[in-house]
Parts: C-alpha cells; sequence; structure tokens
C-alpha cells in the first residue's frame, strides 16, 4: 500500500454518507444508478470503488439505514433497488453535519496553520 | 437486523449468496453495457466490467459475511476448520481434551455429590418442612425423647401438623431358613403423616395397632420385599418372625422411602400407652415433626418451647431439666459433610480454573506459532471476527470433546463414591442426572469460554502488526505478560492447594502415631441382634450377654472378651453425663461432668487399659427394669477423672458416685461405688484427647451392646469360628456389624481420609498442571528470543549466563507465585479448622516444605528450556533469522 492512490477513491467512511445522500435525492436506486450517480454529480470527481459498495449496501441495510427489494429496470433487467428509512434519513442529517465540521476544521487548519 | 433474520439467513444460506450472485450480475452486466457502449469489445467490455468490481467470488463472500452473522453460519466451519487443524497437531489435542476431561470430570463428581447431599431436598413430599427435635437436658448428651413427653409435644404444640417419633434395633428375622438379621424401626403414630409418604402397596398402622395390646402388624421395605420375599403378590398375607412373635405385613412401604435410615427394612407400630411407657424419665425416641406451612422454624421453637414450659410447671421432676432443640431434619442428617464437600469441591474448581489457564497459555502459544497461517488467511480477506471465531471454534472443540469425556469420568467416580462412600449420608442418592448433564455442559462452556477468551483476545490484537508482514519478532510482550501471569496463577493455586492436603496429610499421620490408651489391634467386634423387649426380663438379658461372653472366652485364640454399651472406643462419640460424689464435703451438690461408658468387667483387660488402683469391678445382680438390685453398680474412673474430681480425697477407691441425669439406666439414683481407677483411654475418639470418664460395670445396658474379642493373631480369621459358635448357642440370633476394631476406628475416620486423598490427587495433578504450563511457557519464550540469544552467545556471553537468564526469568515468577500461594493459604486457614490433628493451620514446616517441592519442580521444569537454549548454535540462529 505505498503506491499512491490511481485515483480518487472515495474515503472510507464517506461511503456511507455518499450512498445516504444519493438516496436522500432519488425515491429508489439500484447499486449501479447509486456508483452512476455519484460519479455524474461530482463530476467524476469521485468515484466508488466497485469492491466496496455492495459490503457497505448490505451492512447498512442490516443497520436498518436503507431497505431493498427486487425490481425490475427499464432495461428489463432484475436488480436489487435501495431506498431509505427513516432512521437512515436522521443518520444523513448526524453525517452531514459531522462531515461539514470535519472540513470546515481541516480548511481552517489549512488557511491558518 | 434482528438476530431472528441472522439466523433465518444462515439456514437460508443458499438462498442469500443466490441473491448476492444476482445483484452483481446485474452490476457487471450494467457496467459491460456501459463500457460497450464506449466502444469496448463485448468481451473486453464483460472483462473490464468484472475486474473493475473485484473477485466475484470473494465479493460475493464479503458481501455475505455482512450479510450473515459468522456466529452461526461461521460456526460449523470453524468447528470443521478446528477439527482439521487440530487432526494436524494430534498431540496437543489430546493433551488438552484428556486434561479437561480430567478437570471437568471431577469437579461434576463432586458437584454430583455436593448436589446430591446438600443442595437438593430429602426425598419426601415438602421435605423443607421436616425438623429434627430433640430434647436438651442439662449437662447431659441425651436428646432422645420419653414417648409420654413426644405425645404431649404433639397435642398441645401448634405450629407443626404432626411429630412423630422412632427407634432403630436390630432384631433376627427367622422364618427363612437361616436368621436374618433385619434393621427395625419402632415408630409412634402419626409416623406416615409427617413423611407425607403412603405405602406403595397396603396400608399404614390403624390406631388400634398403635394401643397397648393392640393387633400386630409390620409395614416392610420395597427392598425387603423384593429380596426376601420375592416380590410375591401376596406379601399382605404373609407374616413376619421376630423373635417368638408372628407378625402380619400390612404394607409395602416405596423404594425411594429409606427412613431412618436406609437399613432400615421393616417398621412396626411403638404402644405409646403401654404402662411401660408412661415414665418420664426414658428416652426412648428419636423426634421428628412437619411444620405447617408458612411456619418459621423460629415460631416453632417458640412454640414448642413454650409448650415445654408449661409442662416443667405440671411436672417439675424432670422436665424442669429439660428443653426443646429444633434444627432442620436435612441439617440433622448431612451434618459434617456438607464442610468436606464444599471444601472438595472448593479445590476441584481450583484444579479445573487451573486447567483452564494452562489450556489458555497453550493456545496463545499456539496462536502466536501460527502468526504466518493467520497472516495468510488475513491477506486472503479473512475479517478478524473470522480470526477469533476460529480460535474459539478450537477451543469450543476440545472442551466438548474434554466435557463428553469428563461426564464418563464422572459417571465412573461417582459409581466409586457411591460403592466406597456407604458410611456417608444420602450417598445412594449421588448420581448422573439431568441436573449433572447440564452442570457439566454449563461449565464445558465455561470452560471453553475461560480459556478461549484470552486466546481469541490476542488473535485479534495480533493482527495489526501482521499485516506489515513483520511476524513480530520485536512484540512478544504483550502476550508474554499474558502467559507469564497466567503461569504465575497456576502456580500460586498449586501451592494453596497443596499446604490445605499436606496439612492433611500431616494430620492423618500424627493420628496414625496416637497413642490410644487401649491396644486397638487384634480385636474382633460385632454385635448380635436383640430387641428391646428384652429389656422386660433384665436378669435374662444380662444371663444372655454375659452367657455370650463366656462363650466366646472359651474359643481357642481368644485371649479375652467384655462388651461394651454404646460404641467402640476410639470411634467419635460422646456420652455426657452428671455425677455427683456423695462424700462431697460442703456443698453437696456440686455436680462432676464425665463421660459415661458403660462395660462389661472384663472389657479392661480386654482392651489393654492398666488398672493404676483398687480393684477391678464385678457385675452386680440387676434387678427386673435394669436398675441394680440391692447396690449401686461397680464403678471404674479413669485417671483423669481421679486427678480432676477426686483429688480431695485419700483415694479414689471406696468412693461413691450417684448419677445426675439418667441415661441408659433408668433410675439409677442409687449410688455406684468406685472400686478402681484404671489408665486413660480416648474413648471418645482417637483424635481427642481422654477426658474425665465413669465406666459403670454393666454387660447389657442395651439387648445389642458391642463384643470386643481380644484375639492372638489376626482376628479376622476368627470370624467363622466365633460366628459358627454363635449359632450353636443362639440359633435365633444374627451376627453382624463384624470388623476388626482398628478397621473400625479407622473407618470412621474414613471421611477425613478421603477428603485427605482427594486433596491430594487434586493438588499434585495441579502442581503437574502448573508445571507443564511454566514448561510450555519458557519453551515458547526461549523460541522467540533465539535471535537475542544467538546475537549475545556471538558478543561472548557464556552458556552459564544464557541458563541463569531463562532459570531466572521462570523462577522469579515461581518465587512471586509462591508468596501468593503462601498468602492465599494463610488467608484461607480458617477453611481446615477441626479437620486438622496435631498440627496448626499455619504450620511453618507444612508451608516450608510445599514451597521448597514447588521450587524445585519448577527448577527442573524451567531448566529444561534454559539449558536448550544455551545450547543453540549461534552462527545457525543469526543465519536462520
Amino acid at each position: 500500500m505505498s503506491a499512491p492512490p490511481p485515483r480518487n477513491d472515495v474515503l472510507q467512511g464517506t461511503l456511507s454518507l455518499l450512498v445516504l445522500k444519493t438516496l436522500a435525492a432519488s425515491r429508489r436506486l439500484h447499486g449501479y444508478a447509486i456508483t452512476s450517480h455519484i460519479q455524474r454529480v461530482s463530476e467524476d470527481l469521485l468515484r466508488v470503488e466497485e469492491g466496496s459498495l455492495y459490503p457497505a449496501l448490505h451492512r447498512m441495510e442490516q443497520l436498518g439505514l436503507l431497505r431493498s427489494e427486487w425490481g425490475v429496470t427499464d432495461k428489463n433487467r432484475e436488480a436489487r433497488f435501495y431506498s431509505l428509512t427513516a432512521k437512515g434519513r436522521r443518520q444523513l442529517a448526524r453525517e452531514e453535519e459531522s462531515w461539514n465540521r470535519l472540513t470546515e476544521g481541516v480548511g481552517r487548519v489549512l488557511r491558518y496553520a | 437486523m434482528s438476530w431472528l433474520t441472522r439466523l433465518s439467513n444462515t439456514v437460508r444460506s443458499g438462498r442469500v449468496e443466490r441473491e448476492i450472485r444476482r445483484e452483481l450480475e446485474f452490476h457487471v452486466a450494467e457496467r459491460a453495457d456501459e463500457l460497450r457502449d464506449a466502444g469496448l469489445s463485448p468481451e473486453e467490455a464483460e472483462r473490464r466490467a468484472r475486474g473493475r468490481l473485484g473477485n466475484p467470488l470473494l465479493q460475493a463472500e464479503r458481501t455475505r459475511d455482512v450479510d450473515i452473522a459468522l456466529w452461526a453460519d461461521g460456526l460449523a466451519r470453524n468447528l470443521r476448520h478446528a477439527a482439521r487443524s487440530l487432526g494436524r497437531a494430534p498431540g496437543f489435542a489430546l493433551t488438552v481434551a484428556a486434561t479437561l476431561a480430567l478437570g471437568i470430570g471431577a469437579n461434576t463428581a463432586v458437584f454430583s455429590a455436593l448436589d446430591a447431599v446438600l443442595l437438593r431436598p430429602l426425598p419426601f413430599p415438602d421435605a423443607d418442612r421436616l425438623v429434627r427435635l430433640s430434647q436438651k437436658e442439662q449437662a447431659s448428651a441425651e436428646t432422645m425423647i420419653a414417648p409420654v413427653r413426644l405425645e404431649e409435644w404433639n397435642r398441645l404444640n401448634s405450629t407443626f401438623r404432626a411429630v412423630s417419633g422412632y427407634g432403630v434395633e436390630d432384631v433376627s428375622e427367622t422364618s427363612g431358613d437361616l436368621p436374618e438379621r433385619v434393621r427395625r424401626a419402632f415408630v409412634t403414630p402419626r409416623m406416615l403423616e409427617v413423611w407425607g409418604v403412603a405405602p406403595a402397596l397396603g396400608r399404614g398402622f390403624s390406631e388400634e395397632e398403635h394401643r397397648f395390646g393392640g393387633p400386630a402388624a409390620a409395614l416392610v421395605s420395597e427392598r425387603y420385599w423384593r429380596r426376601r420375599l420375592g416380590s410375591a403378590p401376596d406379601v399382605l398375607s404373609r407374616r413376619l418372625r421376630i423373635g417368638d412373635a408372628s407378625v402380619p405385613i400390612v404394607g409395602v412401604m416405596p423404594a425411594s422411602f429409606r427412613f431412618p435410615d436406609r437399613d432400615v427394612d421393616v417398621w412396626f407400630p411403638s404402644a405409646v400407652d403401654a404402662p411401660y411407657a408412661q415414665s418420664r424419665r426414658s428416652t426412648w425416641y428419636t423426634g421428628v415433626g412437619r411444620l405447617r406451612p408458612g411456619v418459621t422454624l423460629e415460631e416453632a421453637r417458640a412454640d414448642l418451647s413454650a409448650v415445654q414450659a408449661r409442662l416443667a410447671r405440671q411436672f417439675p421432676d424432670p422436665d424442669r431439666k429439660i428443653g426443646v432443640d429444633l434444627r432442620p431434619l436435612k441439617q440433622d442428617l448431612v451434618g459434617g459433610m456438607g464442610r468436606t464437600l464444599w471444601l472438595l469441591f472448593g479445590a476441584v474448581s481450583v484444579l479445573l480454573l487451573i486447567a483452564c489457564t494452562n489450556i489458555a497459555a497453550l493456545l496463545v502459544a499456539r496462536g502466536m506459532a501460527r502468526r504466518p497461517e493467520i497472516a495468510v488467511r488475513r491477506s486472503l480477506g479473512a475479517s478478524r471476527a473470522a480470526i477469533a471465531g476460529l480460535v474459539l471454534a478450537e477451543t469450543l472443540l476440545l472442551a466438548l470433546a474434554g466435557g463428553a469425556l469428563g461426564l464418563l469420568v464422572a459417571g465412573v467416580a461417582t459409581a466409586a463414591f457411591r460403592a466406597l462412600g456407604t458410611g456417608l449420608p444420602r450417598v445412594d442418592e449421588v448420581v448422573v442426572n439431568g441436573r449433572i448433564l447440564l452442570y457439566c455442559s454449563v461449565s464445558t462452556l465455561g470452560v471453553a469460554l475461560v480459556s478461549g477468551l484470552a486466546p481469541a483476545v490476542r488473535a485479534l490484537r495480533e493482527d495489526a502488526g501482521l499485516a506489515t508482514g513483520e511476524s513480530g519478532r520485536t512484540q512478544v510482550s504483550g502476550g508474554q505478560r499474558l502467559q507469564w501471569a497466567l503461569v504465575g496463577g497456576q502456580v500460586a493455586l498449586s501451592v494453596t492447594l497443596l499446604t490445605g492436603a499436606g496439612l492433611l496429610v500431616r494430620s492423618v499421620h500424627a493420628l496414625a502415631r496416637v497413642e490410644p490408651g487401649f491396644e486397638k489391634t487384634g480385636v474382633l467386634t460385632f454385635r448380635m441382634s436383640g430387641s428391646w423387649s428384652e429389656s422386660a426380663d433384665y436378669p435374662a438379658l444380662v444371663a444372655r450377654v454375659g452367657r455370650t461372653i463366656d462363650t466366646l472366652r472359651a474359643l481357642p485364640g481368644v485371649e479375652g472378651a467384655a462388651t461394651t454399651g454404646w460404641s467402640l472406643p476410639g470411634t467419635p462419640t460422646e456420652w455426657e453425663s452428671s455425677f455427683a460424689l456423695v462424700e462431697a464435703s460442703g456443698d453437696a451438690d456440686r455436680r462432676i461432668i464425665a463421660d459415661l461408658r458403660v462395660v462389661s468387667p472384663e472389657y479392661f483387660a480386654t482392651m489393654g487399659i492398666p488398672l493404676l488402683q483398687g480393684e477391678r469391678c464385678e457385675q452386680r445382680s440387676v434387678g427386673t427394669r435394669g436398675a441394680p438390685a440391692g447396690q449401686g453398680y461397680d464403678l471404674m474412673v479413669n485417671r483423669a477423672f481421679a486427678a480432676r474430681h477426686l483429688s480431695d480425697h485419700a483415694s479414689a477407691v471406696g468412693l461413691h458416685l450417684r448419677a445426675y441425669a439418667e441415661g441408659a439406666l433408668e433410675d439409677a439414683s442409687r449410688p455406684g461405688r468406685i472400686m478402681g481407677v484404671v489408665g486413660d483411654a480416648r474413648e471418645q475418639g482417637i483424635d481427642r484427647l481422654p477426658v474425665p470418664t465413669v465406666y459403670t460395670c454393666l454387660s447389657a445396658p442395651t439387648p445389642t451392646p458391642f463384643f470386643v474379642v481380644r484375639t492372638s493373631g489376626d482376628p479376622l480369621a476368627l470370624v467363622g469360628a466365633v460366628r459358627a459358635r454363635m449359632k450353636e448357642l443362639e440359633p435365633q440370633r444374627s451376627v453382624y456389624d463384624v470388623g476388626a476394631l482398628d478397621e473400625r476406628i479407622d473407618g470412621a475416620y474414613g471421611q477425613r481420609r478421603l477428603l485427605t486423598l482427594l486433596l491430594v490427587v487434586f493438588s499434585l495433578s495441579a502442581l503437574s498442571l502448573a508445571a507443564v504450563g511454566l514448561y510450555g511457557t519458557l519453551s515458547y519464550t526461549v523460541g522467540q528470543r533465539q535471535r537475542e540469544v544467538g546475537l549475545r552467545m556471538a558478543l561472548g556471553a557464556r552458556r552459564a549466563d544464557i541458563v541463569r537468564q531463562f532459570l531466572g526469568q521462570g523462577l522469579r515468577v515461581v518465587g512471586l507465585a509462591c508468596a501468593g500461594g503462601v498468602g492465599l493459604a494463610l488467608a484461607l486457614r480458617r477453611v481446615l479448622a477441626g479437620l486438622l490433628y496435631g498440627v496448626s493451620a499455619t504450620d511453618a514446616a507444612t508451608l516450608l516444605g510445599v514451597v521448597a517441592m514447588v521450587a524445585v519442580v519448577a527448577a527442573v521444569a524451567s531448566l529444561v528450556p534454559a539449558v536448550r537454549a544455551a545450547r543453540l548454535d549461534p552462527m545457525r540462529v543469526l543465519r536462520e533469522s
């Protein structure tokens, strides 16, 4: 793990924040749509490591932040759709808050230190 | 996510896995579509899409790990895996399983005894309401109750549902070819009401049958019905022949009913209204009562004391001097057994704890040795939880194997306990049953947790260093500290156990060296069946016993024969009575308290108790009811009595003593004359110093006195001849309770010896476990520090320095542990008080001996790895690392 990361991977821990935010904006999405959404909205700045997305989704579902159901896409493929629970919404608020505080703090340090 | 869902996920893990695959397939398909749209070939698009997702199998696995709790699905996998990995180290697995089998087995066996004897209620309905009633007489050991008083207690109290009493005697049943000794209990009315038990067949006694001159009737035990009557269905029309009487059987008690003791086979109604039962001084019955629901023991005690106070006003003589004593029946039956069992249970639990810590230390060491394997697992994606689960699974598997084997050990041990502990209360109830099974399972799981936790936590912590690949050469100290702490704990606990065992061993030795004041070897003892009904014609009873003594003395090989009334010398019994000296000057009412033994005149010569002064007493003629006819009985006193109470007089011989409280000698108020003084003997038990003792010379204070026969050779060789001769002499009676006196005395201390033996076994096992732990830990340390050792030797350290270094490390821990163990032993010294003889609980010699022994064992266990370290070839070690 000595080489610099080849691309701007999403930081561990921010993934769940991004997922929550994405799902808060749309009613329900499948995993692939979540990655595409994050990539598109961040204008390719952020890229979800696909290998860690699904474990994260399942963990969040176990924590009761998400619920999932099987459905059919426009292309007539079967996919698992995720949506936010009430608990997930509260979690989003908390994580947004702490993220903002973190960036603000880091920003100040960068400015004045 | 509820546990329920997790569990169902586990059960349906196939389905979950398929769903995850479908979800990932969908993702790959979407990504491939996009890549194809960007102009890649379909194959290339597919390949890249998969590549970006990572290894799909691993991906599915990781996703599933989240989905499914490791504890359940993983358990089966982990157990399979653990079995394979243990299979590769069979020596390790066997050692651990065998250690645990012994630990769990011994623990379960002792617990089953504890459970049967102490924890489980007596086998009667609402047994916690059963109470032992005794009468308490000042300065007298007498606890038996007169029939009239028992009836009054029953009538006048308001806290008992019923009060009843019983007595036990050994009689001969003569309806078969040979007379057979039968233990018979005679019971007062309301026996079945008190016990709350109904006969399995037939009925209990009627009111008529409890009346004087009423019809005869007997209840028999289930065992008697089965063995002696062949389970005959017409048992209720059979009769027993006891003495001259033929008695119809009216019922059979259920198999679980074994009371007053397990040898009682026949119950007879006792007539409390018989004219001869009206004396308030007679002491016939052992009392037992059943409390009314909701009544506490204190309330009952207060109630019955009030009843007795009323009786004292009504019949000042003798009731003024009599009080009541109430105790839970269970406590009364179990007696001193409770402490012994708790002690054993404590010891055996400490042993199990040592075994657990030992195994924990072994597993920690094994965990470190397996670091490379664990590192590989981690890098292949096994989570920390999975690694810890693996370690726990191994421990669980070992514990399960140990527990299963332990159950076998416990089964064998309880069977041995039942066979060996025949004299112990409730011992036949000691079995491996559902409760014991449950206990064994729980302790097995506990063992798995206790011994697996430390290694599992270690495995979790290890992790950080592993990923970086520097497989912990530099950071062994944490695990080492834990291991050394475990080893130190083992040694300390072993020292404590060994101290207890050592003290008990020294007591047993001291007891064996005791000079009891009589010759205990070469004496055959036995009893002969008889009935209290014989006491109606006391002179005939005394003549019969005298005839038996004369016949015994005439046997070849017999040097002397005598009787002693209620107990054998040297066995723990006391018969405290009070006397008044007739010739006392001044305060004539001064009371002398002494042990009272009732023996035949030949007793002193037979037992080798020397006559110091005066002459031997003689058997005086006896009145019809046991009272002396004419003058009082002859008495003898021991030296202690003469020195303590008669020193004012020129000679003890010729003085007269009057019995104060009436014991078995009904109306013995006629003073007896002291004929001589004999040497002090440890009559009350060989562990007690002789107390002032008065001997009354009467050969038959009971119909079944103990016969003591001095023989020139092995006393047991004479048993056949004695039995044959007795059969000629008394064809209607049976000989029982046969044994050599020294063995009977040993037997009386059997419980203590068994305790000693078991503690020795437990503490030596503990020490060997601790030694193994010490050896293993030090070996492991040496292994870890090879490089350092090599380096130091390359820099000129001598081999002796290396040995000293490691030996010192081991012995430092042992030294601390010894101090801790001795401290613990001193803190717990009260535990053994009362079980020790001739040695104090803080005996320095024992403590030093134990510490020396532990030090030697520890030195040997540490020397081997230390020397191995010194033999290392420095060049090779350095090259290899």
